[in-house]
């Protein structure tokens, strides 16, 4: 007995003088991650305003103290910020954070504070508007030159709490869609034009030992990316719907797509079940991965990148083709143009539309109402706007990340370490997308080899995409505000209808069935309140365009 | 005390051999999965999630290992959970092993209702926000003393030292001493407690497990990057795998990014996290042997 | 143990004034005090907020102010469209989390109990709790990998015995599934109590058991059974209370669509419904109604117990 309690001790003393010899603050406001100096500036320029900060950042992000162009701007704007880097989690430190009323200055992120946050808070986050003309002039600016942006920005009432961001270099839509070009030039085939042509090559993949390793079962003819519980999103096979006319937008994860500017819901549509007939007529002849409902992203990605110079895969969605396949690999892939449904089809074909999800982002940045100091505040958003600071906001300081090249003209520099890939060099070393930023449309970035091949593989899928109608057959959701209720309605009856469709989606698909099951699957769908929300969605679309 | 030897029937040798086998089983089903974590923290992670890797470490690498301890947040994390852990778990006994001894007196009146006042507890609750608002009322969010006060005693730990009290002190044991002018808190000292080092070890092992694998405290409740524990140092680590779990969203242009860096990790940080604990348990393991309590209830 | 009214400390069983029985046990209010305090203090005084399952949300006004609602919430709960999936999805997994995994660490106690060998007893023991602490993100990890059909052992090894099932993908695999890892995880650990107990068997009993001649099958009924009883008993009273509560993070990470209809439980529903607007209302209305049945199940198994046996939490 004795002998623990002295090992008790002998460890609370083990720590506390741990705790004392580093200097363990607590809590005084010290503790934060910028310049260690505690108690007053560090005899630089004059004094500079305090402010604390919270940001959402990616798990890869590198300290914010390290972020050249970021202690840069803190320190043109005046002020000097405590930062609280927040990776994991979020949504549960922010119910007791918002309720308490315990916020910082500015919270920063990715719709970190969203619409219905700012309508559940009244009083909280503070209206910009006046700010912007005294203090924001880079801000006025891109909603002169971006009108989109200001609509991001604005709250049904008029007011402004979140601040948008605007990236201009994205692709017009996240999924691509690969197929191994050296096993069709293996097996003598030309690429897949309707489905029934793609669905006689998976079958030639899987029977012909298409990567010609000696082994004719190893092949996955065809593999998409694990579909959630909540909805269908990127790297799915809804694209393929594309092929029937229905344009997704932003993947259309719940199946709302608009038509000819009527709302819908591609989850009971005649379409749809063609598609899932399809993908089971697949599924049945073991040509799609055995493993792709209960598979992980990683071993999804895994998978991909197959055996030293031996491919698995034959046919899927991705990104891009070195993030999908690997270096190794990625060269044997092409990337393919949307099928059409039959040879006799002459709808015109569509895609997922997701240039403005890419692109644009809502309420990326906030203020706190009871900022002490908010010009200062406000200086230092301002600062983040400037088109050459949100340069260096995505994609890194000038310097390490970005060259200058003298003449108003900037280059994305490679990594640093040439064995990482230009995606993971942007997210460590700064914001990146989960950023507040304007791009500004006259800049002249040279971008780095990632965007521009991205750029080159969604080719095939330009002609598609310049023939969606965006005017009545893209559903600007993005743009639009709901009120509290009518949001809070439609996620319940979202809940109930992603419950009953994905778990039938994917019963479908490997056990079939779908014909003695699509009418009372019908019916039980418009039971979980779908009806009401293609009222309610349609409502606010035509509201939306009468007010353009 | 000698040995007592009694032949072995057949039952007993087939007694024998059933625990035996059983016991090899529970061995392999258990150590497999920990075996395989162990060499899955210093595999490629790409063979890993393929399933190739089985019995050895394939592709090895250190990776994993040297970003979690080059990461300094880390040492500064162990450092505050021990701390947390200790003096925490010192709190814990302090206020849970007098309130439970109380509760164990069959004369104490007011045990039945102060024990439904307790059990209560264990079911209904304000919420996050009440609880996060008189926390900040009492102003302890943010400082260290929100991993020792707040909670301090689970009622179900309460709940098995109580029970272990009223089994092995019964209540002749104290009238015993209490004629000799022993009052409850001499006999709680001097007699109950080190007759109950069994569960005193086993309750201090509860907490002191709590303590250290506790994140949500420091979430909601801590700001300062000085004060965090190790697990919201690791869950971050960790987590940064979930981030591509749905691949939509920003697991679009950033998820194939690094995820077989956070796969390396993944493994890794549970031996991180776990080894500490690991080597606590066998002091304690030594107070449950069979025979170092001896029942002091004679006749 | 019978209590006669004779007491140690005098008193010829006349009835005691409250006052006086207070200051008899002065000493045993003072040990229980702290605790008393800080469950006053960190329990009770929050459960003001218990009210807002009965009232709307308003930030305007403090979580009391909002306007009074009453019953509303629980009824959308019951009346909603997935209420029958959810209560036969959660009482199913709770209930065989109950069924199964309450005796298993029993047992296991009973089983280490028995080794003669020191040293492996100790190493079974040590490798048999270490599964408890690997983080629930990184078991549905092992889980995926392992149980996979093409790649992981589990599957390999169901494969060559004949099976031709994807433990992951399949409604009647997960229930086992979700069971047994739990089961895998936390069984070494929750037999330390047990363990714990056993030791304090007196040795002697053991020695005169088997001067009479008991087998050891006997020993283990009419020496070991019995002085775990206590906790035993005590042990699943608490776990009565859990008859409705399966833990949100675990069954999040193991749901997808193929085992969606028997995966999807409350807290998972209460996830889904919260993230995407902030339902404070109809989560806590949600979150009351869960803990009053479970309540309902400890009182009622409680005041049974009393019946009983002489064991039982009040």
């Amino acid at each position: 007995m004795k002998r623990a309690w002295s090992l008790v001790l002998a460890l609370l003393l083990a720590a506390s003088a741990l705790a004392a010899c580093s200097g363990g603050k607590n809590g005084d406001g010290g503790g934060g991650s910028s310049n260690g100096a505690s108690g007053g500036s560090d005899g630089g320029s004059g004094k500079r305003v305090k402010l604390t900060a919270i940001m959402t950042k990616h798990p890869l992000t590198k300290p914010f103290a390290e972020m050249e162009w970021l202690q840069a701007a803190e320190e043109r704007a005046g002020v000097e910020i405590e930062w609280e880097e927040v990776t994991a989690d979020w949504s549960q430190k922010k119910g007791a954070l918002l309720s308490s009323g315990d916020i910082p200055d500015l919270i920063v992120g990715p719709n970190a504070i969203t619409d219905a946050d700012i309508a559940m808070f009244p009083g909280l986050f503070q209206d910009l508007r006046d700010l912007i003309e005294s203090h924001g002039p880079n801000v006025k600016a891109m909603f002169e030159a971006k009108p989109e942006t200001r609509v991001l920005a604005t709250q049904t009432d008029g007011s402004i709490y979140g601040l948008p961001k605007y990236q201009r270099y994205w692709p017009a839509t996240v999924t691509r869609q690969y197929i191994n070009q050296q096993w069709l030039n293996n097996l003598g085939l030309k690429v897949p034009t309707t489905w029934d042509e793609l669905y006689d090559v998976l079958v030639a993949f899987k029977e012909q030992d298409a990567n010609g390793n000696g082994d004719p079962n190893d092949e996955i003819p065809m593999d998409f990316a694990p579909v959630g519980t909540g909805g269908f999103g990127f790297f799915h096979p809804t694209v393929l719907l594309g092929s029937t006319g229905i344009t997704l937008t932003n993947a259309s994860g719940q199946g709302y797509f608009m038509e000819d500017g009527v709302v819908k819901n591609f989850f009971v549509d005649e379409r749809y079940k063609r598609f899932v007939q399809f993908l089971a007529k697949c599924y049945a002849a073991g040509l799609i991965n055995p493993e792709v409902f209960t598979q992980d992203y990683t071993k999804f990605q895994s998978v991909a990148r197959g055996e030293g110079n031996t491919a698995k895969v034959g046919f899927t969605w991705g990104w891009e083709v070195t993030d999908r396949f690997g270096n190794t690999l990625a060269p044997q892939y092409t990337s393919m143009a949307p099928l059409k449904e039959t040879a006799a089809s002459n709808v015109q074909v569509s895609w997922d539309y997701t240039y403005d999800a890419l692109n644009y982002g809502v309420n990326m940045v906030v203020m706190s109402a009871k900022a002490k100091n908010k010009e200062a505040a406000m200086r230092f958003i301002n600062e983040l706007y400037d088109p050459i600071v949100s340069m260096q906001v995505l994609f890194g300081s000038i310097g390490p990340n970005i060259k200058d090249n003298g003449d108003g003209s900037y280059e994305v520099l490679p990594p640093a370490d040439p064995a990482m890939d230009p995606g993971t060099w942007k997210w460590t070393s700064t914001w990146a997308d989960n950023g507040p930023m304007y791009i500004a449309d006259d800049l002249v970035l040279t971008l780095g080899t990632d965007m521009q091949s991205v750029g080159a593989q969604t080719e095939p899928l330009m002609p598609a995409i310049n023939a969606i109608d965006k005017e009545n057959d893209v559903l600007p959701t993005m743009f639009i505000k709901y009120t509290p209720e009518d949001n809070s309605t439609m996620a319940l009856n979202n809940t109930n209808l992603m419950n009953l469709a994905m778990a039938k989606f994917s019963q479908w698909v490997t056990a079939g069935g779908i014909e003695q099951e699509w009418d009372s699957y019908v019916k039980e769908a418009e039971r979980t309140g779908l009806p009401q929300n293609l009222e309610i969605i349609q409502r606010y679309v035509d509201e939306y365009k009468r007010s353009k | 005390m000698g040995w007592i030897l009694r032949k072995r029937t057949p039952g007993d040798v087939l007694f024998d051999a059933f625990i035996a086998a059983a016991c090899i089983l529970v061995f392999l089903i258990v150590a497999y999965p920990l075996y395989f974590v162990v060499i899955a923290s210093v595999s490629d992670s790409t063979m890993v999630a393929t399933g190739k890797v089985w019995v050895w470490p394939r592709g090895f690498s250190l990776f994993g290992y040297s970003e979690i301890f080059g990461d300094t947040r880390i040492w500064r994390g162990y450092r505050n959970t021990i701390l947390y852990t200790t003096l925490g778990t010192f709190v814990n006994l302090l206020f849970t092993l007098p309130a439970a001894y109380a509760l164990s007196r069959q004369e104490f009146r007011a045990r039945r209702f102060l024990m439904f006042v307790f059990v209560v507890t264990m079911f209904f609750s304000g919420g996050l926000i009440p609880t996060y608002l008189l926390i900040k009322g009492l102003g302890m969010t943010n400082t260290m003393w929100v991993f020792i006060f707040p909670f301090c005693v689970n009622v179900y730990n309460l709940i098995i030292v109580r029970t272990f009290f009223e089994t092995s002190l019964p209540r002749e044991l104290y009238e015993a001493a209490a004629m000799d002018g022993c009052g409850h808190f001499r006999f709680f000292w001097s007699v109950a407690l080190p007759l109950s080092k069994a569960v005193i070890s086993v309750i201090g092992l509860y907490y002191a497990v709590a303590h250290w694998n506790d994140f949500f405290t420091a979430l909601v409740y801590v700001r300062d990057n000085d004060l965090q524990p190790l697990q919201i140092v690791l869950r971050d680590i960790l987590l940064s795998n979930q981030v591509f779990q749905s691949g939509a969203g920003t697991g679009g242009q950033a998820g194939g990014y690094a995820q077989r860096y956070a796969d390396q990790i993944k493994y890794g940080v549970i031996i991180v996290s776990t080894l500490p604990i690991l080597l606590v348990y066998p002091f304690i393991q030594k107070y449950f042997e069979k025979g170092v309590m001896i029942g002091s209830v004679k006749g | 143990m019978a209590q006669t009214a004779q007491t140690a400390a005098g008193g010829s069983g006349r009835r005691r004034t409250a006052w006086q029985t207070l200051k008899r046990d002065r000493q045993l209010w003072i040990m229980i005090l702290p605790a008393i305090v800080v469950i006053l203090l960190f329990n009770y005084v929050p459960m003001y907020g218990i009210q807002l399952a009965f009232r709307d949300y308003d930030f305007t006004k403090g979580l009391t102010g909002g306007d009074w609602r009453g019953l509303h919430y629980f009824k959308q709960f019951i009346d909603s469209y997935m209420f029958t999936d959810i209560m036969r999805n959660t009482v199913t997994i709770s209930l065989a989390t109950i069924l199964l995994g309450f005796p298993a660490p029993i047992i296991l106690a009973l089983l280490l109990n028995q080794v003669r060998w020191k040293r492996g007893k100790k190493v079974l023991q040590t490798v048999v709790y270490m599964p408890h602490f690997i983080s629930i993100v990184v078991l549905v990890g092992l889980l995926n990998v392992l149980l996979s059909p093409n790649t992981g052992i589990v599957g390999y090894l169901l494969r060559s015995m004949g099976y031709d099932i994807n433990l992951l993908a399949s409604t009647t695999a997960f229930v086992p599934v979700y069971v047994l890892s739990d089961i895998w995880q936390h069984c070494g650990w929750n037999s330390i109590i047990y363990l714990a107990a056993l030791s304090t068997v007196d040795p002697q009993l053991y020695d005169s058991a088997k001067i009479d001649g008991a087998g050891k099958w006997q020993t283990m009924r009419h020496i070991d059974l019995p002085a775990i009883a206590p906790t035993i008993m005590i042990l699943f009273i608490l776990s009565m209370g859990g008859v409705l509560t399966t833990g949100f993070e675990k069954i999040f990470l193991m749901q997808n669509t193929l085992n969606l209809p028997v995966s999807e439980v409350i807290s998972t529903y209460v996830y889904k419904i919260g993230i995407l607007s902030n339902q404070f209302s109809y989560s806590a209305a949600i979150g009351l109604f869960n803990t009053v049945i479970n309540f309902f199940f400890l009182f009622v198994t409680n005041q049974i117990a009393r019946r009983v046996s002489n064991i039982s939490l009040w």
